[in-house]
């Protein structure tokens, strides 16, 4: 099966700043999570993978096409919204998106039919014919949503579409999403620093921090990878409790009142051992690593972890 | 606000070509440039330049001396190619930076288009604003004289034809230039600024350093003059022109295809995306 994603080593270099370092990663056709803290590198590898910047060093494809050799094919096929503000401000939103679906390629009377389809899915219904000068952040982030799908690409690129948006337009934008995902063979690829976003809706993720690839391959699999790591609370000296875990083979971490360590072969005895001996309580013992936002932060500043890719 | 269910899937269509995609984005761009300014300029360019070649040609025809060099009078004073810049400046300065400065050029570029693809539409788009200002005129005024019987068909036909070779030359050179200055800035301000203080600057500063040292190669800096020179020969005027009329059509063809080359070059430099 192609792989809808891959890159090989792919490095991008901007002056001194090396937005992209050694990208390796293949992604199957889903709903994807593209990962990262402000910086990551995610809005260049999406610029990449569509064709529009060159890499420097490494080589990419989407849908089985090199982006060096096939920009515009790969163009034709995917939708991008991207996370600036670069909407043309004097067209109405029917206009603009048409206009769109236009440049895609799409037949005028076409464009005009698809631009209301979307519109109308996205949510912008009388809107649609004000000038896009006068709307609310929340309808511009729909509108760019509008144009990045009107001609029916099979992949879409999302970056950072909550960007500006309150908690009831982010559910709202969410909830388009969760929809288009849904439709035939749509995949899309959802880039975002605010993890919760992806929670629930991404079957896969790739993370990334500081242009390299922290992990990448199906949610499940990689929460099981780390299905060993667990958090405990103490009531009393969690210093002497650390030190006990310590003597007891394992390598506990205490951050901010919290003891993180890691199973061995899934044996919890320890924890209430080294609990007794040092006369503190257990208060909670738990997974550390049970969301996507866990994994992250379980996995910044460690070296890459997750299934073969 | 409710979410509705999608109602489409799958389409199953023919794409258009991509030289239709170029002239959505063109069209739009014409319209889009349709401001007082450039309407001004086009409109003054008709009044004033058909009110010349119809008079001139009224009295030639009157003295019995009408030829097709009666019909270059509009190029004889520097008022035509004056609005000719007004209008490469109001319609070309922010053709480009307007885009790269809304980030909108990041959402044509992510379209199935390549870059030259882009820059042709804006080309064109500029370029049909400058042939309305630098042809039309020229070929209006020939066809009421025509109309109005004042002057043989054959005249007024070699008259068209001399108002279209000098009009195209000018909107070569007018499009390149404007194309040039707004790539290198995301202000429209800064890139008008730029066209009319060069161009002006050109036509007054070659004037003044021929003045003193008396070079032949100096005035071939001024597209002015250089338009003068080819309209000079082209309608088949007597006398000797500031520049060789040849090299001066060289220099505009030239320049305006270099600076329209130089808008591609420095568009690859442009960052699309903000990280």
């Amino acid at each position: 099966m192609t792989a809808l994603l891959e890159t090989r080593e792919l490095s991008r270099r901007f002056g001194e700043v090396e937005a992209l370092q050694g990208v390796t990663f293949s992604i199957p056709e889903g709903a994807i999570g593209l990962i990262g803290p402000n910086g990551a590198g995610k809005t260049t590898l999406l610029r990449v993978l569509l064709g529009l910047i060159p890499s420097t060093s490494g080589g990419a494809s989407v849908m089985g096409q090199d982006t060096s050799l096939h920009g515009l094919s790969i163009r034709e096929r995917v939708g991008y919204m991207p996370e600036d503000d670069c909407l043309l401000p004097e067209m109405t939103g029917i206009g603009f998106v048409a206009y769109m679906a236009r440049v895609s390629g799409l037949p005028k009377e076409l464009a005009f039919s698809r631009a209301h389809e979307v519109l109308q899915f996205t949510g912008l219904r009388e809107e649609r014919y004000r000038k896009i000068s006068e709307y609310s952040v929340g309808m511009r982030q729909r509108v760019k949503l509008a144009q990045a799908i009107v001609h029916d690409p099979p992949l879409c690129f999302l970056d950072e579409p909550t960007s500006g948006l309150d908690p009831q337009g982010r559910e709202e934008m969410l909830g388009l999403i969760r929809a288009l995902s849904k439709i035939g063979n749509h995949s899309f690829v959802l880039s975002t620093h605010l993890l919760p976003d992806t929670e629930g809706l991404c079957d896969q993720v790739l993370l990334l921090n500081a242009g390299r690839r922290l992990a990448s391959g199906r949610v499940d699999e990689l929460l099981a990878v780390k299905n060993e790591d667990r958090v405990v609370r103490v009531k009393g000296d969690p210093s002497r409790f650390v030190a006990a875990l310590s003597a007891k083979g394992l390598t506990p971490r205490l951050a901010e009142g919290e003891v993180r360590f890691t199973l061995l072969q899934g044996d919890t005895r320890p924890v209430f051992q080294a609990a007794f001996e040092t006369g503190t309580e257990v208060r909670y013992l738990g997974r550390s690593v049970s969301t996507i936002e866990d994994l992250f932060l379980s996995l910044v500043n460690v070296v890459p972890v997750g299934p073969p890719t | 606000m409710t979410i509705s269910a999608p109602r489409y899937g799958s389409l199953p269509f023919a794409r258009t070509e991509r030289a239709f995609r170029v002239l959505a984005i063109m069209k739009r761009e014409v319209v889009r440039r349709a401001r007082w300014g450039t309407l001004l300029a086009v409109g003054l360019s008709y009044a004033i330049v058909i009110l010349m070649v119809v008079f001139d040609a009224e009295f030639a025809s009157f003295i019995g001396n009408l030829t097709t060099a009666t019909f270059e009078a509009p190029f004889e004073s520097p008022v035509w190619p004056f609005l000719m810049l007004i209008v490469a400046t109001t319609a070309g300065a922010g053709t480009i930076a307007e885009d790269v400065g809304n980030r909108s050029i990041t959402l044509y570029l992510s379209r199935p288009i390549h870059l030259v693809d882009y820059l042709a539409a804006k080309a064109a788009a500029c370029a049909s604003w400058l042939v309305i200002a630098a042809v039309g005129p020229g070929v209006v005024g020939a066809t009421i004289v025509a109309a109005l019987g004042l002057a043989p068909a054959a005249v007024c036909l070699a008259s068209l034809g001399a108002f279209v070779v000098v009009g195209l030359l000018a909107a070569v050179f007018f499009t390149g230039t404007a194309l040039a200055f707004s790539s290198l800035t995301n202000r429209s301000l800064y890139a008008g600024v730029g066209i009319f203080g060069v161009i002006l600057s050109l036509y007054v500063g070659a004037a003044v350093v021929a003045g003193i040292t008396g070079s032949v190669y100096v005035p071939y800096a001024s597209p002015v003059t250089d338009l003068r020179s080819v309209a000079l020969t082209v309608f088949g005027v007597g006398g000797t022109p500031d520049t060789d009329p040849l090299a001066s059509a060289l220099v505009l063809l030239g320049a305006g295809v270099m600076l329209t080359g130089f808008a591609y070059w420095r568009l690859t430099r442009v960052e699309v995306v903000g990280e």
